[in-house]
């Protein structure tokens, strides 16, 4: 078979359509490829201010937007009430009754504790020999037992707070008892006939009894359920505690050991 | 600790909460404040290296129109009379009225105090001073904190004569 020559003139002339035809398409291609990198380039310019800046509302997002947010979820609430109360009342309700029933049972467990016990043999023989007290009491006075909660001893004219108990952590007794003894001057001031005192102040969970004396009064707060055998128990405890103070009036004078002593007699602690 | 109970009378608005305030909280609020009854607050105060828990009693007043139980100055150290210098009601019967609170409390001394200064002039604090005749032991502003601080310990230490 013969070669066939090779037509360089032929060739040459494709080349040149070739030139002519894809011109355009190489300018163009070229412009894409540089608005490319140029992105690319502005990417990275950018990229870390922008990280900056995501970072910087993520952390202090409550300082730039916490007022408008607040004030958006106002009127939100403000304008949406009834759906917010629809929302949120069987979930109220159900904690609420979770609440309750854990209270109850707690409350029948102690009840029926105390029942067995009542009901046991020993305390059938001990029940032959008691007093004036009923099953009903006795109960009660087992399941919400009387604690005395605070004890001030304070100066009667003055409200001078001279020796003191206390269960919990009042911050200022100085000044409840200066306030106790106004509330009381008050009262006897306005409702009472002469020689009248103030003697008790109930609150929903506890009392606040005072117990007056020559020149001190003592006020007691006590919580759970008061008998009347507490309360006897407790005036025969204050008297003897009252005669205490006045009989050696070196403890008017003696905060430590005044306190001592109103531990020793109303709180039963050792001495 | 020495605790003395102390009291603060005056008429309605003199400034003796504010006063108080200004002394135990080191803070004064610019409402108008009026007293009901009688507040007790406590603060504690150094005289001569001593501390003195002081029992300040702020009394409502001492008319008898406005029923403030006589028992509120029993047993007191000391007390401090509070009138206002811009309010000529306030200071026009001192001399009865301090007589009242000593007869009542069985204080020989009370302290005189003339609060707000800081709406007089010096001139006008003098006229205020020459109508009233009784010696005036302080010129105070519990808005501005002026001789509070003075006025207390002065009180502290009448307490424990």
């Amino acid at each position: 078979m013969e070669n066939q020559p090779v037509d360089h003139k032929k060739e040459n002339r494709f080349e040149l359509l070739k030139e002519l035809l894809l011109t355009e398409d190489r300018k163009e291609f070229e412009s894409l490829r540089n608005e490319f990198l140029k992105k690319e380039d502005f990417k990275n310019e950018v990229k870390p201010v922008l990280d900056d800046k995501i970072d910087d509302l993520k952390n202090n997002f409550p300082l730039y937007f916490g007022d408008q947010v607040t004030q958006s979820i106002k009127v939100q609430i403000r304008e949406s009430q009834d759906e917010v109360v629809e929302a949120l009342y069987p979930i109220m309700g159900k904690l609420i009754q979770k609440f309750i029933v854990a209270e109850i049972t707690k409350l029948s467990d102690t009840i029926n504790k105390t029942i067995n016990d009542k009901f046991s043999l020993t305390h059938i023989v001990k029940r032959l020999f008691k007093g004036k007290k009923t099953d009903a009491e006795d109960v009660l006075q087992t399941v919400f037992a009387s604690t005395i909660e605070e004890v001030f001893v304070i100066e009667e004219n003055s409200g001078l707070l001279i020796g003191s108990y206390s269960r919990g952590n009042i911050a200022d007794k100085d000044m409840i008892s200066g306030m106790l003894t106004a509330i009381k001057s008050f009262a006897e001031d306005a409702f009472s006939k002469q020689g009248q005192d103030l003697e008790d102040i109930k609150f929903e969970t506890f009392q606040l009894s005072m117990y007056n004396f020559k020149s001190i009064y003592i006020a007691t707060a006590t919580s759970g359920v008061i008998t009347s055998e507490f309360k006897e128990e407790l005036a025969d405890n204050l008297n003897s505690l009252a005669e205490k103070i006045l009989r050696d009036r070196s403890y008017l004078a003696d905060e430590i050991r005044l306190n001592s002593l109103i531990e020793e007699i109303l709180i039963k602690v050792p001495a | 600790m020495i605790a003395k109970k102390v009291l603060l009378v005056g008429n309605f608005g003199v400034g003796k909460t504010s006063l108080i305030r200004q002394f135990v909280l080191n803070e004064f609020s610019e409402d108008y404040i009026s007293t009901i009854g009688v507040r007790v607050s406590t603060k504690i105060v150094n005289l001569n290296d001593e501390q003195i828990k002081l029992l300040i009693w702020d009394v409502a007043g001492t008319k008898d129109d406005e029923k403030v139980p006589k028992a509120y100055f029993l047993g007191a150290s000391a007390a401090m009379y509070v009138f206002d210098l811009n309010r000529e009601e306030t200071y026009l019967n001192l001399k009865n009225q301090l007589e009242t609170v000593k007869q009542l409390s069985g204080l020989k001394d009370v302290l005189v105090v003339g609060n707000k200064k800081d709406l007089l002039t010096p001139n006008e604090i003098e006229q205020v001073k020459q109508i009233i005749k009784i010696p005036v032991d302080l010129i105070t502003s519990a808005k501005e904190n002026q001789n509070v601080e003075d006025a207390f310990a002065i009180l502290a230490k009448q307490s424990l004569k």
